[in-house]
Order: structure tokens, then C-alpha cells, then sequence
């Protein structure tokens, strides 16, 4: 093992391997930060380029796109509150507010850090881990990944901005929002009124655009928000204190995180949420957050970072890739002649150990790339506001369209941008509606695979193989009730 | 003999002289002169993907024209085919799709096409054919083992498969059917899951294709019950028709489509690229390495299949839907 872990890393000690890397890495920033196109796109068009580099230049080359897309999506969600994947949304929260008080550069560099950080510790946690990582991945089905949905769900409302009541009526509405469309398990229409457009469901990308930006960019408008006045303090960076006083908010994001990875089908989503909420409870002032709290910032880049090591394992050990964006690793892998499955580590151990370390060096080669481009694109804020606005609105209205090209999404974007706008107006927070939408649809999956699995004997069957998800399911309210225990002992706004 | 030759010669010269005369007419306008789409109705990162992206970065070799992929998800595969169905008839939008999206939707819901009626196939690039898959320690050796067990107590044993209506859905399906067995079929989301949750223990059984099947069969994870085929795909694993499931049964037939209107020339150049594509060296390469298989079919023949799956489908779906 340790001779194989050694003779990888020679491997991975190669100037093809980081300069590929490093423009990997690059490119997936940019196109991540481009609202509308996903990390997913890019690396599916880029991979028929890794097929003829050499596996330890070709992987490292996906896994950088890959990377530094996902950091390149928090850049949008910072600096104009246009969050392009689920996993940014916990992130525009506090960033935008920053980014609205002139410390944007200080929020990219605390996304920058523990995004690093976060992959850093999952990785070499990963390299070290990985049978027993591969051990507990094989313990979750469908009824764990149900009781471990819910209790997301009642943990974000417990924990959100607005009341507790509002919240569950956000939740609820965001459920609701996510039956719309063909049933995932059965394929019977709902609430789609014969409408063709309808029928796949509401497109998530509009709606986080719509939700989220929309109203800031209305209220820059309208109220003549002015952002642009604090620009001369735009260029004050992160300082170590300020990192220093986050770090143990970064530690506990990253413990979340990897521990979310291990769960299938869970992602970076939850992990975001996940790690913001726990954050938000463990703080003295858990009122700040969502007010530019850079701690915000640091837990929920930690969490949804910390989630790419270990979805790595099962495609290592069993060959199966968990999600799309495995998926393409693994068309990398045997595109290469490297056949993941539980003979890689005897076959190619040493190749496996080279991407994996390669993989910690591009988060170490990242927080270059980003440290030094964080200031060209913190520059984007400066730009005057008669210039910036019209800019943002065109680039939420190509951000929803270019995903589908399809015009019936820009008529979602503007929809819910309106929604956005009245429920700004309420005091209701959009979040617990956002997360309500987004996890639904694999809840209700889990929950209908639960019921196929019990064949109609469900509660028996839980009782029988399922005692780990009959112990979180009847835990949940419980922890929801502490929870809105303690959000309710401080003043909310 | 000498007469049919002589025969065969005129056919091929009247053919030759229609098909420049054909060219001169479009002379001014030869397909392709601008980039062809190719619309995937399927998310990034599945087989269709990969596929894709092999043929895509090689076929514009042989029609001197860049070849597009357009992933457009949503609605099973309805949202990406009715685009295409509702595209100008003219080669520049084609769509990559499945025998399961393509025949079998139809029967199942209604559909904002009829793909009967809205398209043409312009070639079949490959299949992939399922196998049934138990784990290593299951107690059935043998697919009569597992049958038996069925038998004794349906819906007792859990089968793991990527979705109703799926790949492995509709194989398992008309595998109860012909052999009068009844299992619980468990939707996962895709085939990786499904397997995963037969390597966790959640479910008995499950299908996968070769380009999973092979590393863990390797390892001794797995144990391969019966595989779809004419031929054995293992030496010592029945094939489907051996115990008893006859027909074009297990079959993932990877398929290009065009909008029926077409003009043959169009179609007779794409048909030209396609064959010259499966010769091509580096094609052949890049896809055994993806473990996939490459076996041609043009779009007449192709065609005929169709019509044979469009008459099979409706009938199991009819069987199923009306217990």
C-alpha cells in the first residue's frame, strides 16, 4: 500500500499534469461563473479531450474543471445574488449582504479559503479512508437517504431567517412546486393542466435566479440601493484574523461535509445547507447571519466542498459512479484503459493513488489561481450602476434560458422574480422554499423505493432491516423542536 | 449468372447516374454546409453522453462538418424528442435516443409526437445487451434457481432496476411474462444505483450491461444468471433464449433519428458517414476501450425492428397496465 502510495506520487510529480491542471481549473471557474452553464457541461464537453492525454494528465485535467467550477459559482452568488447551482445558495446569502456593505473581496477570499480548505481535508481524508468510506457507503438506502432528507428539511426551517411558521409555509410551497410535472416513480402527470411545458417540472435555474436576484436587483433600483458608493472599501482583503475567527465554523463545515459525501445521493446541496444551519446555531449571534456574516460564507463553501472526496469512493472501489459528474470520471477512466471497480487499487494502485494526490494539488495550485483572480473579478462591482444593472438583468435572463433553450423558462424567471419580490415584501425567507423544491423531488423518490422495498408491509419492514432509519425518522422532531427552541430564544427579525 | 451481373451493373449505373444528377440539382446547397445538432434527450454523464461525445469528435471527419451535441433532459426523454420531431426536416437536427423512449413512451402515455409517424431511424450504432445479475453469496446458482424461488413466493425478492420503464424495467418485465414469475421491482435512479443496491444487500437481483458487469464479475462480486444475445456472452451463463425468453428482449439499441421528411440525399449522406465511422480506426478504438460494442444497422433495416418493438411493447404495456 504505502509503496504504491509512494510510487503515485512520483507519478503525479509531472509539468504536463499541473499546467493542464491549472488551465482546468481555470476554465471551470470561468464557466462556473457564467449563470446557466453547470460544471456538468463543461466537463462533458471537455471530455473527449482527456481521452487522448495520458490518465495522469487527462483525469487531473477533468478534475480540475471540475473544481474550479464549483468555486466559480459562488462568484455570481457573491457579487450579484445570482446563485447558478443549489450548492451556492447558502452562500449568496451572506455574500451578497457582504458584497452590499463593500466587502465582496473579503467574501470571495473566505469562499476561496474554505472552499479550499474543505476539498483539502476531504481529499487526504478520502486517500486515508477510503475502505472504510467504501464500508458506510454500502449502509445507506433508500429508507436512510428518506429519514436523512427530512431531517434537512426540518433542520433549514428550523434554523431559517424568518419565523418558524413562515417557514414551514415557504417549505410547504416549495414541496408543493416540486410535485409539479411527471411523478418520478410512477409517470403520471401532476398539476401540469395538460400544459407540454409543464410536464418535466419547474426548472430549478429560473427559479434561483428569479428568487434570489431579481428582487436585489429591483431593490437596486427601486430604492437606488448604493451598492456602488462603498466600492473605495472593495479593495480591503480577507485579513488572518478574520480567518482565524472562522476556522473552527470552517472545521465543523468540513466534518459536515465529508460526513454528507459518504451519504449517496445527498451532494453538495444539502452539505451547503447543512453546514450554514449548524454554523448559524453554534454562533453567539445567530441573528448576523444572512446579514454578512463572514462565517455564513466560510460554512457553507467548507460544507459543499468537503462533499467531493468522498463521492469519489464508490466509483474507485466499485466502479459505480454516484452522481453525472462521476459518471463522466468514470467515461475518463475507461476511456483510459483504467477499469474502476474493487480490482483498481490491485491493477493500478499506484495510478489511483497519483489522481487522488493530484487531486489535493489542485486545491493547493487553486488557491493561486483564485487568490489572484479574486481581484479582477471583485473589480465587477465597481462598475457604475447604471452600467452593472442593465449587465446583471442580462445575464439572468440568458442564465435561465441558455440551460434549456427554452423561452418558457424566461416566463418562470420573471414569475419568479415577481414571487421573489412579494415574499421579500412579507418578510418571508425564499431559502426554506428554494431547499423545500430542491430536496423534494429525491425525497419523494426515497420514500416511494421505501415503500416498494416494504411491499406493502412498510412499518415492518423498517422495523425489521431498517432500525438506523427508524432511529433518525423518530429523532427528527425532536431535534426540530430544540432547534426552534433555541432560534426562537433570540430575536429574529 | 452472367445475366443478373450484367443486371446488378445497370442497377448500380442508373443508380450512380441518379445520384449525380441528384447531387447537380443540390449543387449549390450541398448537405451539410453548416454544423449538424445532435440532440441527446438524456441528462449529461450517461452512456448516451459518452457515446456521444465518440461519435461526435469523429464523424466530422467523414461529413466535413462539426456534429453538436444538445443535451436537452426532461420528461423521460419526451422534452429532447419532441424537439426534434418539431424541427425542420433538413439533417441539421437529429436525435440520439433509445428503443425504450423511442417505441415504447407511445403505449404508455400520451405523447406530444408520434414517433411513428415524426421520424426516421438514419442508423443504429450499437446495442448493449443486459444480463440478470445476482451477488456473489446469493443462494440462486442458476437462473432456474432464481425462477423457482419466484415462484414459490412472488413477490418476495427484490430487483433493483433503473427506472420504470427503463432498460432493465421492460427486459424484467417480459422476462416474468414469458416465464410466468412475478418479482418486486425496486425503480433506482439509473443502473449505477441499481447496482450499488444489490452490492449493499437491498436488493436479490438486478440487470447491468457488459461495461459494468465485467470489473466486478472479475473481482467475484457478482454472478451472471442469464445475458441478452444470440450468443453467449460468458462462456458458462445461458443466454435468454435458452431459458426461455425469446425475442428481441434485454436489448438497449443505441439509435439516430431524423424528422420523417428528410430528403434521401441527406439521409443517404449520413448513412455514408456512419458506415465509414465504424470503420474508422480511432472510433473502434475509443469505444472498446468505453466497452461498448459497435454493430451498424442502417435506418431501413433498423425500421423493421422498430415495428417489431412498436407491436411487442404495446402489448406488455398493455398486460401490465391492466392488472
Amino acid at each position: 500500500m504505502l509503496d504504491q502510495f509512494l510510487a503515485g506520487f512520483a507519478m503525479a510529480m509531472r509539468l504536463d499534469t499541473f499546467v493542464l491542471m491549472g488551465a482546468g481549473l481555470f476554465g471551470g471557474m470561468l464557466v462556473g461563473a457564467l449563470p446557466g452553464f453547470t460544471t456538468l457541461m463543461a466537463m462533458a464537453i471537455l471530455l473527449p479531450i482527456s481521452f487522448f492525454l495520458d490518465p495522469i494528465v487527462g483525469i487531473p485535467f477533468l478534475l480540475g474543471v471540475y473544481k474550479g467550477g464549483i468555486f466559480g459559482g459562488s462568484i455570481p452568488a457573491i457579487l450579484v445574488s445570482m446563485p447558478g447551482t443549489g450548492a451556492a445558495v447558502a452562500t449568496s446569502r451572506d455574500g451578497y449582504a457582504l458584497t452590499k456593505q463593500g466587502k465582496s473581496r473579503k467574501a470571495l477570499d473566505m469562499a476561496l479559503f474554505s472552499s479550499v480548505f474543505g476539498d483539502t481535508a476531504s481529499d487526504i481524508f478520502t486517500i486515508f479512508m477510503i475502505f472504510p468510506i467504501a464500508y458506510l457507503v454500502m449502509q445507506f438506502g433508500p429508507p436512510e437517504l428518506f429519514a436523512v432528507l427530512l431531517l434537512s428539511l426540518v433542520i433549514i426551517a428550523a434554523t431559517s431567517g424568518s419565523s418558524p411558521v413562515k417557514s414551514l409555509i415557504m417549505m410547504a410551497v416549495g414541496l408543493w412546486l416540486s410535485f409539479i410535472g411527471t411523478d418520478p416513480l410512477g409517470g403520471v402527470e401532476r398539476f401540469t393542466f395538460g400544459l407540454f411545458d409543464l410536464k418535466s417540472g419547474i426548472p430549478l435555474l429560473p427559479m434561483l435566479i428569479g428568487v434570489f436576484a431579481i428582487p436585489e436587483i429591483a431593490a437596486v433600483v427601486i430604492r437606488n440601493e448604493k451598492v456602488q458608493q462603498l466600492a473605495a472599501l472593495m479593495g480591503e482583503r480577507l485579513t488572518r484574523k478574520e480567518f482565524k475567527a472562522s476556522f473552527r465554523t470552517i472545521c465543523r463545515s468540513t466534518v459536515i461535509g465529508t460526513g454528507i459525501g459518504i451519504i449517496p445521493g445527498l451532494g453538495q446541496v444539502v452539505a451547503a445547507m447543512m453546514g450554514y444551519s449548524a454554523a448559524k446555531n453554534a454562533s453567539d449571534q445567530p441573528e448576523t447571519f444572512g446579514e454578512g456574516n463572514l462565517e455564513g460564507v466560510a460554512a457553507a463553501e467548507a460544507a459543499n466542498n468537503a462533499v467531493n472526496g468522498p463521492t469519489m469512493v464508490p466509483l474507485l472501489t466499485l466502479g459505480i459512479p454516484g452522481d453525472n459528474v462521476t459518471a463522466i470520471l468514470l467515461g475518463a477512466f475507461v476511456a483510459q484503459g483504467l477499469r474502476p471497480g474493487p480490482q483498481l487499487f490491485e491493477e493500478q494502485g499506484a495510478t489511483v493513488f497519483a489522481i487522488l494526490i493530484a487531486m489535493v494539488f489542485a486545491n493547493l495550485m487553486f488557491l493561486a489561481i483564485g487568490y489572484l483572480s479574486i481581484p479582477f473579478f471583485s473589480r465587477l462591482v465597481r462598475i457604475k450602476t447604471s452600467v452593472l444593472v442593465p449587465v446583471v438583468i442580462m445575464f439572468a435572463f440568458a442564465g435561465a434560458y441558455v440551460f434549456r433553450s427554452d423561452t418558457f423558462d424566461l416566463l418562470m424567471l420573471v414569475a419568479f422574480g415577481v414571487f421573489g419580490l412579494i415574499a421579500k415584501a412579507g418578510k418571508f425567507d425564499v431559502m426554506p422554499m428554494v431547499m423545500g423544491f430542491i430536496l423534494g423531488p429525491p425525497m419523494e423518490y426515497a420514500f416511494g423505493q421505501t415503500i416498494a422495498m416494504g411491499n406493502g408491509t412498510t412499518l415492518a419492514f423498517l422495523f425489521d432491516e431498517r432500525l438506523a432509519a427508524l432511529g433518525i425518522l423518530t429523532a427528527t422532531p425532536v431535534i426540530g423542536f430544540l432547534l426552534w427552541r433555541r432560534m426562537r430564544s433570540v430575536p429574529s427579525e | 449468372m452472367f445475366k443478373t451481373s450484367i443486371k446488378r451493373a445497370a442497377t448500380l449505373a442508373a443508380a450512380a447516374g441518379l445520384a449525380v444528377t441528384a447531387s447537380l440539382g443540390v449543387a449549390q446547397a450541398e448537405y451539410p454546409e453548416k454544423p449538424i445538432t445532435m440532440v441527446i434527450p438524456l441528462g449529461a454523464g450517461g452512456s448516451h453522453d459518452l457515446n456521444a461525445r465518440v461519435i461526435t469528435s469523429i464523424i466530422p471527419q467523414y461529413l466535413d462538418q462539426a456534429m453538436i451535441v444538445r443535451l436537452t433532459p426532461g420528461s423521460g426523454g419526451q422534452k429532447g424528442t419532441q424537439e426534434v420531431a418539431k424541427a425542420p426536416a433538413d439533417g441539421y437536427t437529429l436525435l440520439f435516443t433509445h428503443n425504450y423512449i423511442d417505441m415504447l413512451q407511445q403505449h404508455v402515455e400520451n405523447l406530444p409526437y408520434d414517433p411513428m409517424e415524426d421520424f426516421i431511424p438514419i442508423a443504429r450504432v450499437n446495442y448493449a445487451p443486459a444480463g440478470v445479475v445476482v451477488r456473489a453469496d446469493s443462494p440462486y446458482q442458476t437462473f432456474e434457481d432464481l425462477v423457482t424461488a419466484a415462484k414459490e413466493n412472488p413477490n418476495a425478492i427484490r430487483m433493483s432496476h433503473s427506472g420504470n420503464w427503463g432498460a432493465f424495467f421492460v427486459p424484467a418485465a417480459q422476462i416474468m411474462k414469458a416465464r410466468d414469475f412475478s418479482l418486486n421491482l425496486v425503480p433506482y435512479k439509473g443502473g449505477g444505483p441499481s447496482m450499488q443496491a444489490l452490492l449493499a444487500g437491498d436488493s436479490d437481483v438486478t440487470m447491468g450491461f457488459p461495461s459494468t458487469l465485467g470489473s466486478l464479475l472479475d473481482a467475484g462480486e457478482i454472478r451472471v444468471l442469464a445475458t441478452a444475445g444470440a450468443e453467449r456472452m460468458f462462456e458458462d451463463v445461458p443466454t435468454l433464449a435458452e431459458v426461455g425468453v425469446e425475442g428481441d428482449i434485454g436489448f438497449m439499441h443505441r439509435v439516430v433519428l431524423a424528422p420523417k421528411g428528410t430528403p434521401d440525399d441527406v439521409v443517404a449522406k449520413l448513412t455514408e458517414a456512419f458506415n465509414a465511422l465504424v470503420e474508422d480506426k480511432t472510433f473502434n478504438r475509443m469505444m472498446s476501450r468505453l466497452n461498448e460494442t459497435i454493430d451498424l444497422i442502417d435506418g431501413d433495416g433498423y425500421q423493421v425492428m422498430r415495428q417489431e418493438q412498436d407491436l411487442a411493447y404495446k402489448d406488455l404495456v398493455n398486460e401490465l397496465t391492466s392488472q
